[in-house]
This record gives structure tokens, sequence and C-alpha cells, in this order.
């Protein structure tokens, strides 16, 4: 008797687990990843996004996932162009099933393919690519799909501009940017700020972004009285314009945006000099500790891990779509979407998150969540402060 | 007094004038000596073959990471670190200049038996077709070895910014420069005073020609592909210290360099050097004035040079005999 029933518990026992096994399969939640990886120079800030979305899986999953479910992560690489972007997200969206998007890293791709989990639904979450418009496109719809969780082009400009306006004597502060999109994107947004100050511009100068020599620029700037110059570029462009700078023994205060927290840009400038720029950043390693371990994750898989932010970006967008599942107390999009705009108190690398999105703001991160950072014997980058940062107020703050 | 500060102040902008056209004339001829070499490569195999390589440009990728990673090991570092300044010694970058002429070298001759030879003679152009096929299989390969991100290559000659009345020049814009021209020399002595030189100019005349002579047609024109290769591989390990080893960073390189090439004739090494020089300072002198017409102005030139002087400033004009 005793025996039997033993058994028949077994047996009961064995077969629910099989069969939850198997229903745990059937309702695995699964999140898409779509970014450059390979192909451009954005490629770096794709990879460090990647394995931060990994890790925030790993530790969604630990915690016994969303909803009770598991999580699976999706990741597909866009190669830097729009049309292998806009197939991913077909295919992640179609074929995958996934509940959400993170992604992508250019700015370009985002817009090629926005519409797409607009129609279908599906909410996004953009981690890096920083293009004012991204979120704006379809602010006007009843429910708008795209998020983000990144540095905004604008709103880098006004911390900057902010900080430009304080710190130059002559109130002559010039702009040099980069002759792709982002750069003269940058270099409209920077003047338009100015402007809100009551500031125009003495110089403004373009580079191409493979330039080694900008001297003659550079010359110009400083014929114009500039003692401030805003630097609108990548990494690898805005080293090249510190190392001119030095070239014609010309030394103004320097500011410029995230895309100098590359490790690439102290290892081109050498030490000394890379710690002649101000930038913008927001977050960096040393920020807690939270962020240096997921840095070291990070690492494992990308040991040259270059802009860190992307990383920790990716890793709080995860985490607050995992909150608004968590909220709506379902994967539908359309009530993620809402939740999104609802969710409080998630526990980021970069900050808390107390309601971070409404129905009218898409934005994850603004101007008041960055500060100025500054490159630190050619390996960390810290915050940076004198008497100017200080005295920035939010109303300083115009955008 | 007041006309004498006036006139103070006109002198000084004068020679904050002069001081920025000297710096754009150097860096001009730094950048116009990297077009020089690889604008060098292109006339070497046309000469032999009627052909070059549209690759150059990966070539040049090539060079730039194989003088990396050979700076990298003989460092002891591995493939693939970071090089930090103090690792780049003048004697570890002499031995990745072996190294990159070496391998690069060697790529010439793969491209040769690979992609071009089968396709010599026959009147298509698949040549073309088969050499960017072939610089895109480089570049790919680099793609999976090295990653996507710029790597950063020290100078050897370190980074203290040298000063000449004013205007400031890095140290490894002025070894570019002695570097190419001695190459350039060393090449042009080659050429015409050398029996290998001879042997060159000889298959470039005529083949049939030259294998009446008793040369050995193949083999020169091997060693053709051979210099040809290893002077874009050398123009990669001379520029990657200004630019950074890039995957990305041979195509406007040799657009540049061929551009130089027709500019000041294609079937002319002296033509091919002027014209690289040309080029370089051109784009220097042009972004004094409008940073962003620097690329405009450089295919305008080509064309007007190609509208007055079809055949490049240097070039030997083909008369066809009825």
């Amino acid at each position: 008797m005793f025996k039997k029933s033993m058994l028949a518990r077994i047996v009961a026992v064995a077969a629910f687990a099989t069969l939850s096994i198997g229903a745990a399969q059937a309702q695995d939640i699964k999140i898409g990843y779509n970014a450059d990886q390979s192909a451009s120079g954005v490629a770096e800030l794709g990879i460090s996004g990647r394995w931060a979305f990994e890790a925030a899986i790993e530790d969604i999953n630990k915690k016994g996932g969303i909803l009770g479910r598991k999580v699976v992560g999706v990741v597909r690489d866009d190669l830097g162009a729009p049309p292998k972007s806009i197939q991913n997200m077909t295919e992640l969206i179609d074929s995958e099933k996934v509940s959400a998007v993170i992604g992508p890293a250019n700015s370009g791709n985002a817009l090629a393919w926005l519409h797409i989990p607009q129609n279908k639904k599906i909410p996004v979450i953009v981690p890096i690519a920083t293009g004012s418009d991204i979120t704006l496109r379809y602010a006007k719809e009843p429910q708008n799909y795209i998020f983000r969780v990144s540095m905004v082009d604008r709103e880098q400009v006004a911390l900057l501009v902010a900080y430009a306006v304080k710190a130059s004597k002559s109130q002559k502060i010039a702009i040099i940017g980069d002759s792709t999109g982002y750069g003269q994107g940058g270099i409209k947004d920077t003047t338009e700020i100015l402007k809100l100050h009551g500031v125009t511009p003495v110089a403004v100068e373009k580079f191409g972004s493979k330039d080694t020599d900008m001297t003659s620029q550079l010359n110009k700037i400083r014929d114009a009285g500039a003692d401030t110059v805003i630097i609108y570029g990548i990494a690898d462009g805005t080293a090249q314009v510190l190392r001119s700078m030095e070239k014609i023994n010309y030394t103004p205060v320097t500011l410029g945006t995230w895309g100098s927290l590359s490790s690439l840009f102290p290892r081109m400038t050498g030490t000394k000099l890379s710690e002649q720029l101000i930038l913008a950043a927001s977050t960096t390693e040393d920020s807690n500790p939270q962020a240096k371990m997921l840095a070291d994750r990070v690492r494992t898989h990308f040991p040259t891990l270059t802009t860190f932010p992307c990383a920790a970006q990716s890793y709080d967008s995860v985490m607050l779509l995992a909150a608004a599942m968590e909220l709506a107390g379902t994967t539908d999009g359309p009530k993620v979407a809402e939740a999104l705009e609802k969710v409080s108190g998630v526990q980021g690398i970069i900050k808390t998150y107390d309601k971070p999105f409404s129905k009218t703001n898409h934005e994850g991160l603004s101007v008041s969540d960055f500060y100025l950072a500054k490159w630190k014997d050619g390996k960390t980058v810290v915050r940076y402060e004198d008497e100017f940062t200080r005295s920035i107020t939010a109303a300083d703050l115009k955008r | 007094m007041r006309r004498a500060g006036l006139r103070g102040e006109i002198s000084r902008a004068s020679e904050v004038r002069v001081i920025a056209i000297l710096q754009a004339i150097f860096s001009g001829l730094a950048l116009g000596s990297i077009y020089a070499l690889v604008a060098l490569g292109f006339n070497i195999t046309y000469n032999t073959t009627k052909t070059f390589n549209f690759g150059q440009g990966e070539f040049l990728v090539a060079g730039a990471f194989v003088a990396v990673s050979g700076l990298l090991l003989f460092s002891g570092k591995g493939l693939t670190g970071n090089l930090s300044p103090e690792d780049v010694t003048i004697s570890r970058y002499l031995l990745a200049m072996v190294l990159t002429i070496v391998v690069v070298g060697l790529l010439g001759v793969v491209l040769y038996y690979a992609a071009v030879r089968p396709f010599v003679g026959a009147t298509s152009l698949s040549w073309v077709l088969s050499t960017i096929g072939f610089g895109i299989i480089i570049q790919n390969s680099a793609l999976t070895i090295w990653g996507p991100s710029a790597m950063v290559m020290p100078s050897p000659l370190g980074r203290e910014v040298i000063r000449v009345g004013g205007a400031g020049f890095l140290p490894q814009e002025v070894l570019v420069l002695v570097i190419s021209i001695l190459i350039i020399l060393c090449l042009d002595w080659v050429m015409r005073r050398t029996k290998i030189g001879k042997a060159l100019r000889a298959v470039a005349q005529s083949k049939n020609a030259a294998v009446l002579m008793g040369i050995n047609v193949s083999a020169v024109i091997v060693l053709a592909f051979v210099v040809s290769s290893s002077l874009a591989g050398l123009a990669g390990l001379l520029i990657a210290p200004i630019t950074t080893a890039s995957v990305f960073m041979g195509l406007s390189l040799a657009l540049k360099a061929f551009a130089a090439a027709i500019v000041g004739g294609l079937d002319n090494p002296r033509g091919c050097i002027l014209g690289g020089f040309l080029l370089g300072l051109l784009e220097a002198l042009i972004g004094l004035w409008h940073a962003e017409l620097r690329e405009i102005s450089v295919f305008l030139m080509i064309i007007i040079v190609l509208v007055v002087r079809p055949q490049g400033l240097l070039g030997q004009r083909i008369v066809e005999k009825v």
C-alpha cells in the first residue's frame, strides 16, 4: 500500500516535472538584440552592449526570470548596414517571436526600421544610438513603442555648452565637427544651444572623419580669438584635433562628446594630451561597484572593452524592460509599452530609474544624469569638477 | 605710434599665415609621400603586365596590421594586445618593417597567381574584378583576425612635437617623408642603373623582345607584383602611427594614390611620384582655405589633367600609327 502510493507520487512528481519543463521551454521570454558587432567603427559599441545585454539576462534568470519564466536573448549582427538591420528586425519579430528588442548602435539603422516595431507593437529600447530624432518620430501616435536609454546628442550639448559659457573668459567659443551626419548634427545642435545663451560661435570649422591634420582649421579658430573649443566627432577624429592643437601650441578649454570615452582616444593622444579634453559622460567604470563588476564581466568576452557607457546603458535597458513586463503581468507589446511609461524604482547601473519614461518623454537619461569627465593616466575616466562645473544650475542647462 | 601698432598687428597676422602655410606644406608632403609610394606600386605592375591591383588599399591595411602584430610579438604581447609607446623601439620598428615587406610581398605573389595571371592578355577586364575581390578577401580576413577596432601604433620616435619656427611636426611625419624619399630614390636608381631594373623596363617595352634577349619574363612579372605589394604594405606601416591601423583605412588612401598615378602618368614612375606629392600638397593647401572643398578639388584636378593631358603630366603620349 505504502509502496504503491509512494511510487504513484514519484511518477506524479516526475510527470509534473517533465510537464513543467516542457511548458517552461514553450513559454521562454525572448528578447532580441540587434546592433552592429563587426562592420563599422560603431561595432565596438555594439559588442560592449551585446555582452552587457547577455549579463543582464543572466542576472534576471538567476533571480527566477520574468513572470517566473526564463528569459532568452536572441542576438543579431546588423553589420552597420540599414538593409541588414531591417531584415534582422523582421526576422526577430516574425520568426523568433521576440517580445521586445534592444538596439541598435547606429542612428541611421534605427531610423531605417523604426516603423517595423511601431506597426507590430513591439517595444524597443535603444541603448546606444544617440540621434535626437529616434524617439520623436512616433511621439504623436497613441502609443510610441520606441524608448531610449542613451546619451541623446542634444542633451550632451546642453551640458557642454553650459560649461563652455561659464569657462570662456572672452565668450569667444568655436565649434569644430567632423563632416559626417553625426558631426554636422552636432554642429547644428551646438550652434542653436549657444544661441539660447546669447552666444554666437566665433568660428565653425569642419574636418573629414579620416583626416590626420586639422592645423589649418585650428589656426583659423585661434585667429578668431577663441579661448574655448567644442569638438564634435568620434574618438579618433577628436584625438587628431587634440594632436593638431599640440602641433600649433594652442591650448584652449577643450570640450568633447562621449565618443572620446573610447580607450582609443588616450592611446592616440598619449596620456598627457588626453587630460586636456573635458567630455560628457553618462557613467564611468569607477562610478559604483556594480559598474566595475559589469565592466569586468563584459571584459571576459570582450577584453578591449572601450566605451563602457554602452554596456551600462544596454544592461539598464534590459532591466527596465524586465520591470515593465513584471508590472504589466504579461509580455504583450502594447501592455509592456504602457508599463514602461509607468515603471519606477528600477535599480540600474547608471542610476535608480524613478519613472524614467512618460507618455511624452521616452528618453530614460537626460542632461541631469550626465556629468563632465576627464581621462586620467590614460586608463580610466573620472568625474571632473572645478569652480565652473559646481556653478552649473538646472537653469544653465538650456536645450 | 598707432600706425606702428597696426603694422605690428599686420606683420603678426602675416607671420601666423606663413606658419600655417608651412604647416600645411609639411603635412601635405608627408601624406603625399604615402600616395607616391602606393602610386609607384600601381606603376610597376602596370608597366610590366598592363594590369594593376585594385585591392592595393587592402594590401596597405594588411601591411599596417602585420606591422602592429609584429611589434606586439617582438615585445612579447601575443598577436592582438595593445601597444604602449615603450614597446615600439627603433630596432623593433625596423624588424617589423622587414616582416611587413616579406609578408605583404608574399601576398603579392599569391595575388598574381590567383587573381591576375589567369586573366593577363585576355581582352576582358576580369582582372579588375578579381583584384578587387582579392582585396575584399584580405580585408575580411583582417576583420576576422584583428576585429573592427582601430589599433594604435605608437611612433618609434615618440610623440613629442618638433617645433620649427612656430610650426609643429610629429616625428613620425618626418620619418614618413624621409623613408619614402629614400625608398623612391632607391627604386629610381634600381630601375635606371641595375640589371633587374633594365629587365623590368625591357619587359615593359616588349615582352617578346625581352624573352628573345634571355630575360625570364614570368620571374620579372612576379617580382613586379612583389615590389608593388610591398610598397603598399610599407605605406601601411609608415602611416599607421599617424592614423591608427584600421581595417577601413585602405580604400580612401588607395583611391587618392590611384588618382595621383593618373595625374602624374600611370606609365611613368617619376610621374606617379610627382602626382602623389602634388595631390598631398593640393589637399593640404586647399584645406587651409576650405576644408570641405579638399576632395572636390582633388578630383576636379584629375578631370582637368585628363582633359588637357590625357596621358598624365609626365606620361608618354601614345601615337597611334595608321
